[in-house]
């Protein structure tokens, strides 16, 4: 330790270098892993807002809610408790005379099951009635009001927003929350004996009990979301990606310096002082590097979040935040130990021959 | 007693054809309280001879006896000890840590070994004695050659080893400093009691030593002092 701090203290270009590189790929992976969880909260927000284990859908449906459609003939046999709630969405365009076009997904529930009765408002207050909807925070960001009457679609009928309520977006779409014969009306199907899109259900093991129907477990169904798993997947290699390269800088950059240093080594090996002690030096320094971006990797994070505009999806989970500093910790040390195998088989002799 | 011993040693490099004998029943001993001298030309086996003495290298036959043991018989931790504890290398280039401070050059033995090195007052008496107490505050790099070497054996005497093996510690310094560096080298032995055993071609150092080898070929002889400080 005394020696791998006094190195940095000498060479401080060298190693102020290092780290610099560290700090960006931290950076990068810090704001990464942000967008990566930020869009994917964005896709499950409602979903997880809900609390639901399972969802039935037509199994025809391709695990896609907005083609889903039950209809009532199919829900004869499902019973539905306290924990069970019908929904029915649609992608739709809400539009007001004053403000912009939103395009979100119409989501239609009954007041007495736990999607409408479980739903909190941030502001305003519940819909009473089937003209008054409340609608995800994206729409106030939008210029949206209390009061404000919005039409869906081309319709002509009116919703007047009555309360705004937060974390309110499926697949990175805000939610109108209104009431299924909305819906209804919205999909063209008011003469179709229809139920809704889908059942959610808060137990894992609900069953409607028709064979056009099939419950899927909700993770199943939110990586089914379109885009959802693609995305991931993206982060998830540029990331992967991102700790490789860490390595790679740093084992090269430990190496070209220990390379540069092993006659050194060499003498110190033969004065004795012990192979443990220098190869705890290239370790610790390396870790010292890794140690050293981070903080500022994770400070410089810190101060994007604090100055990011609302409209960019990102959300910072520190569990994982720090699984990933770990990974980077462990990438470091990694990184030392070629070069630690150099010094702990260096052979003083090459160095006295001469 | 002999503090240290080297007996019949053999030492083969290679093996077949290219197999070459580099030292031949080489016999030698040194006492505390002398300097001695192995002078030879180059390739004549001198650091060879040097790293077997310090343990770095195993002989192919013979003994090496450091303090009436047979190093033969320890492990590499015990090796990195003798060396830690027994002897000072002090070597022609590369002896300083450099980015460490003259003073912390200290420290860090002081670190790494924590028992039996000088304490601060003996420390500032061999700085004196060598002439580079003003220097504790440099790095290697701001010394020169002959600053350089003198703190490179204030390093190997800091942990007061009872054995000094110096390589070729005057090839980067002209004749006033090879006086003076041999004259140091009489006056450490004597006054401090070590056996300090240096190699090197540089035959103007005789004249301080107490006992001379020279070594030729691999084989090594015992010679007057006088004899060879006239040739
Ligand atoms: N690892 C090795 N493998 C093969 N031959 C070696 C090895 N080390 C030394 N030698 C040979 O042993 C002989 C003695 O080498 P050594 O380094 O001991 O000489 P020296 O007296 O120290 O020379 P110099 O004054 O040039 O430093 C040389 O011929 C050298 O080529
Ligand atoms: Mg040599």
């Amino acid at each position: 330790m005394y020696l791998a701090l006094k190195e940095i203290r000498h060479e401080k270009l060298r190693y102020g270098l290092i780290i610099s590189m560290i700090v960006l790929i931290a950076y990068l992976i810090f704001i990464l892993t942000g967008l990566a969880f930020g869009l994917a909260g964005e896709n499950t927000q409602a979903i997880d807002s809900w609390d639901a284990k399972s969802i039935v859908l037509n199994k025809d449906s391709n695990i896609n809610l907005s083609q889903s459609v039950i209809t009532s003939d199919q829900a004869k046999n499902a019973k539905l408790t306290s924990k069970q709630a019908v929904i029915g969405s649609t992608p739709v365009v809400a539009k007001d005379k004053k403000r912009a076009k939103v395009s979100a997904t119409f989501i239609g529930a009954k007041r007495n099951q736990f999607v409408l009765k479980d739903l909190k408002v941030s502001s305003g207050r519940k819909a009473r009635s089937s003209h008054e909807v409340v609608v995800d925070q994206k729409f106030k960001d939008e210029g949206y009001r209390l009061g404000d009457k919005i039409t869906l679609n081309s319709s002509n009928d009116s919703y007047q927003i009555v309360g705004f309520t937060k974390n309110a977006k499926i697949n990175i779409s805000p939610i109108i929350y209104g009431t299924v014969s909305t819906w209804q009306s919205l999909r063209g199907m008011m003469n179709v004996k229809v139920v809704g899109s889908a059942i959610v259900s808060k137990t894992a093991k609900y069953h409607a009990k028709n064979s056009h129907l099939k419950t899927y477990s909700i993770s199943s169904f939110i990586s089914k979301l379109p885009g959802y798993s693609a995305q991931n997947t993206t982060f998830g290699f540029m990331i992967g990606f991102l700790m490789i390269i860490s390595l790679i800088i740093i084992a090269v950059f430990l190496y070209i310096l220990t390379m540069q240093a092993l006659p050194i080594y060499a003498v110190l090996r033969a004065q004795g002082i012990p192979a443990r002690t220098l190869v705890a030096t290239v370790t610790s320094q390396s870790l010292i590097l890794m140690v050293a971006g981070l903080v500022i990797g994770a400070a410089l994070t810190a101060a994007t979040a604090s100055i990011i505009p609302i409209g960019v999806p990102m959300s910072f989970n520190i569990p994982v935040l720090t699984w990933i500093s770990i990974g980077l910790l462990i990438m470091g040390f990694i990184g030392s130990a070629i070069p630690a195998q150099k010094i702990a088989t260096v052979d003083p002799v090459k160095v006295i021959g001469g | 007693m002999s503090v240290i011993e080297l007996k019949n040693i053999n030492k083969y490099f290679g093996s077949g054809i290219s197999k070459v004998h580099v030292l031949h029943d080489v016999n030698f001993s040194a006492n505390r309280g002398e300097l001695i001298l192995v002078v030879g030309p180059s390739g004549s086996g001198k650091s060879t001879f040097l790293t077997i003495a310090g343990g770095l290298q195993t002989p192919t036959s013979g003994e090496v006896i450091v303090e009436g043991k047979p190093i033969a018989q320890l492990s590499t931790a015990q090796r990195d000890k003798l060396r830690l504890n027994q002897i000072g290398f002090v070597l022609q280039s590369y002896s300083l840590v450099p980015y460490l401070k003259v003073k912390e050059q200290f420290t860090f033995v002081n670190k790494v070994k924590r028992q039996g090195n000088l304490n601060e007052a003996e420390l500032a008496g061999l700085l004196k004695q060598l002439g580079i107490e003003q220097l504790t505050n440099k790095f290697p790099g701001e010394l020169s050659g002959g600053q350089t070497q003198r703190v490179a054996i204030a390093r190997a005497l800091f942990a007061n080893p009872d054995i000094v093996l110096a390589d070729e510690p005057t090839a980067a310094l002209d004749s006033a400093r090879v006086a003076e560096v041999g004259k140091l080298f009489k006056e450490l032995a004597e006054t401090r009691d070590k056996a300090v055993v240096v190699v090197t071609h540089d035959t103007r150092l005789m004249q301080f030593a107490d006992k001379a080898y020279r070594i030729m070929d691999g084989k090594m002889t015992e010679t007057s002092v006088t004899k060879a400080a006239a040739e």
